[in-house]
């Protein structure tokens, strides 16, 4: 036992909760706390700032939920492994067993926290994808996430104008500026259908958003947005749509 | 009743910590107006899973038809003095085959359109089916019959037209009466069963959600080393919470005691959020001793707490008020929103935990009780009115 202690950081908004997984925790031989907070927004910039080794995430939390959380936390280069915990939540269970996510259920047994944490590992992308819960949809994502250098910044989808797809990259366009991510257009219009439409091959568009759908000289259409002086061209097969979804809104 | 601003019914200690503006995020205004929600039925499920007449296309009830006609054949067979009883059987037997297999398809295929009806027009259509079957079956029967004329085969054949048409039909009245009869009651009966099954499991649901008992348990389990008085107090008030639920539901309770069990409840919530859970007592215009259906205030401000509260990154205050209108006892419980999750106060176990108050409510005083939910902008209000009685 003389490497040094592996960090874990420790996210729940119940504070009794967070007590006494911090002391089990201390407890354990080979094992330290990082840092402890109580929820996702405040838990992104202690993950960057102090690189845990393992995150105990709580699933139902106010604002951002655990699964959220980990879906962004997946997006780090150096992402930690992950433990979740939970007093009960029967969608989530059966979620996390068919995909070998390691899990605790409260209160947690000192044995079982310490077999888990030995064994947590970092989640993959299809495992992430696969904790989706009629309780927790993974649609249900309120921000997007950009990576700047080794830390998290959240985008809120409500502020999002549009996706745009380049070569390699999807550019989030939004009300501050634009970043790029490392996301699929069809996974993000899948995931936000209910929001976005797509009115082009690489255009993903905030319905909320649009200012108005106009004809251009030529007899294309090209679509306005609040707040953006350039128009985006809209392909000839997504008009219909479009304007289904601009008419319903 | 007493004055506005009288001594309230010890509110103090509750309205812990912070003034209560350190409200959430203002809610964005909801499109959707106020609106009582009423018990829904989904009318899509309802029709054909749960239809008294079975699908009659299904293998075994085919093999169960065929069954039922060889065993009226012989019946029919044996009621007739006929020296030749196999040959008697044999008639009647590919008459009533045929007969009952075009009318099980035929009602399999009228069956989502019976389906739409209530049981008596269902009922009546399907007399009228089987009636028109019979009798163009009677005919058909009686033409291969009048085309074989001279043929050995002519025995097997009915002669005289209107007898047999009348026999016939008279026949089928009675079977598809006595169908009609045991398919309604043999659906009625597993009815029952499936819903016994589920109003117990949700009766126990309702009881105690097992988020809020585990969460508790965790948090005594903290306590235990942190502040064991606590964890001591916050024990005992769990014991008195199980065993008010495994007291008989039917128990109506003095006001007093449910409003004490409901301060008891918060109490253990307290512990566990903290600062983010502030619950604003106005009830001191309250008759104590007004009785109450067991259950009642507590699982509201439950579903207001898990609803309303926990999903609030800040949390919010939860406003339970109570007082008495035209001899009726009025119990209102409010609790802020969510902006985003606005929809979260649709989920199952709100609706479960509401549905069962209800019943409760219509137990004890039938049509005289009212549960109504409004959703204001950012808020979520629960009314209960009920006549006060002592």
């Amino acid at each position: 036992m003389s490497a040094q202690p592996v960090s874990v950081l420790i996210v729940d908004d119940e504070q009794p909760a967070r007590e006494r997984l911090r002391r089990l925790v201390e407890e354990l031989p080979g094992f330290s706390v990082a840092a402890d907070c109580a929820n996702g927004a405040d838990a992104l910039p202690l993950v960057g700032k102090l690189r845990p080794a393992v995150a105990l995430l709580d699933i139902r939390m106010p604002g951002m939920t655990g699964i959220e959380l980990a879906r962004h936390l997946g997006t780090l280069e150096q992402p930690p492994a992950i433990v979740f915990t939970t007093a009960y939540d029967e969608y989530a269970l059966q979620a996390f067993e068919s995909h070998a996510v390691g899990y605790l259920l409260k209160p947690v047994r000192r044995e079982r926290l310490e077999e888990a944490l030995k064994h947590a590992s970092r989640l993959s992308a299809p495992q992430l994808r696969g904790l989706a819960t009629p309780e927790q949809p993974l649609a249900a994502r309120e921000h997007v996430a950009v990576r700047a250098r080794d830390d998290l910044k959240l985008i809120p989808v409500k502020d999002i104008r549009y996706f745009r797809a380049d070569q390699k990259y999807v550019t989030v366009r939004h009300a501050q500026g634009e970043e790029l991510i490392d996301e699929s257009l069809r996974q993000l219009e899948e995931e936000f259908a209910r929001d976005f439409v797509r009115i082009h091959r690489s255009l993903l568009v905030a319905v909320a958003h649009v200012a108005s759908l106009e004809r251009t000289a030529d007899g294309g259409y090209e679509l306005k947005l609040r707040g953006e002086t350039e128009p985006l061209p809209v392909s000839r097969r997504q008009v219909g749509d479009l304007r289904k979804r601009l008419t319903s809104r | 009743m007493s004055k506005p601003g009288a001594a309230a019914e010890a509110p103090s200690r509750i309205e812990s910590g912070a003034a209560a503006n350190t409200l959430a995020p203002a809610a964005e205004p909801s499109s959707d107006p106020p609106r009582a929600r009423a018990v829904s039925v989904p009318a899509e499920r309802t029709t054909l899973d749960d239809f008294f007449i079975p699908d009659l296309c299904a293998t075994r009830s085919v093999f169960v038809v065929v069954l039922i006609a060889e065993l009226i054949a012989v019946t029919l067979s044996l009621a007739r003095p006929s020296p030749d009883f196999l040959t008697e059987l044999a008639r009647i037997s590919m008459f009533l085959q045929w007969l009952g297999l075009t009318s099980a398809a035929l009602l399999c295929y009228a069956r989502p359109l019976l389906a739409r009806f209530s049981v008596p027009r269902a009922s009546v259509g399907v007399f009228g089916l089987l009636m028109l079957n019979t009798a163009l079956l009677s005919e058909a029967a009686l033409w291969v019959g009048g085309s074989l004329e001279g043929s050995g085969l002519t025995a097997l054949f009915p002669r005289d037209h209107w007898s047999f048409l009348l026999r016939n039909e008279g026949i089928c009245v009675i079977v598809a009466a006595m169908l009609l009869r045991y398919f309604f009651v043999t659906h009625e009966w597993q009815r029952h069963l499936r819903a016994e099954a589920r109003s117990r499991i949700e009766a126990l649901q309702a009881r105690m959600r097992p988020h809020f008992l585990f969460n508790s348990l965790n948090t005594i389990a903290a306590l235990t080393r942190s502040d064991p008085r606590r964890a001591e107090e916050a024990v005992e008030d769990l014991a008195d919470l199980f065993r008010a639920t495994l007291r008989d539901s039917h128990d109506a309770l003095r006001l007093k005691e449910e409003l004490e069990l409901t301060r008891i409840y918060q109490r253990i919530e307290q512990l566990r959020l903290g600062e983010r859970l502030k619950v604003r007592w106005d009830v001191a215009q309250l008759p104590m001793r007004a009785f109450v259906p067991g259950l009642t205030v507590q699982p509201l401000l439950e579903n207001a707490i898990y609803h309303g509260i926990e999903p609030l990154d800040r949390g919010g205050t939860v406003t339970v008020s109570g007082r008495v209108v035209d001899g009726r006892v009025e119990l209102v419980v409010s609790n802020p929103v969510a902006p985003v999750r606005a929809e979260a106060a649709e989920r199952p176990g709100n609706r479960l935990a509401l549905d069962n108050i209800r019943q409760r409510l219509a137990l004890a005083y039938d049509e005289a009780a009212t549960l109504e939910v409004e959703q204001p902008d950012g808020e979520y209000r629960v009314t209960i009115r009920f006549p006060y009685r002592e």
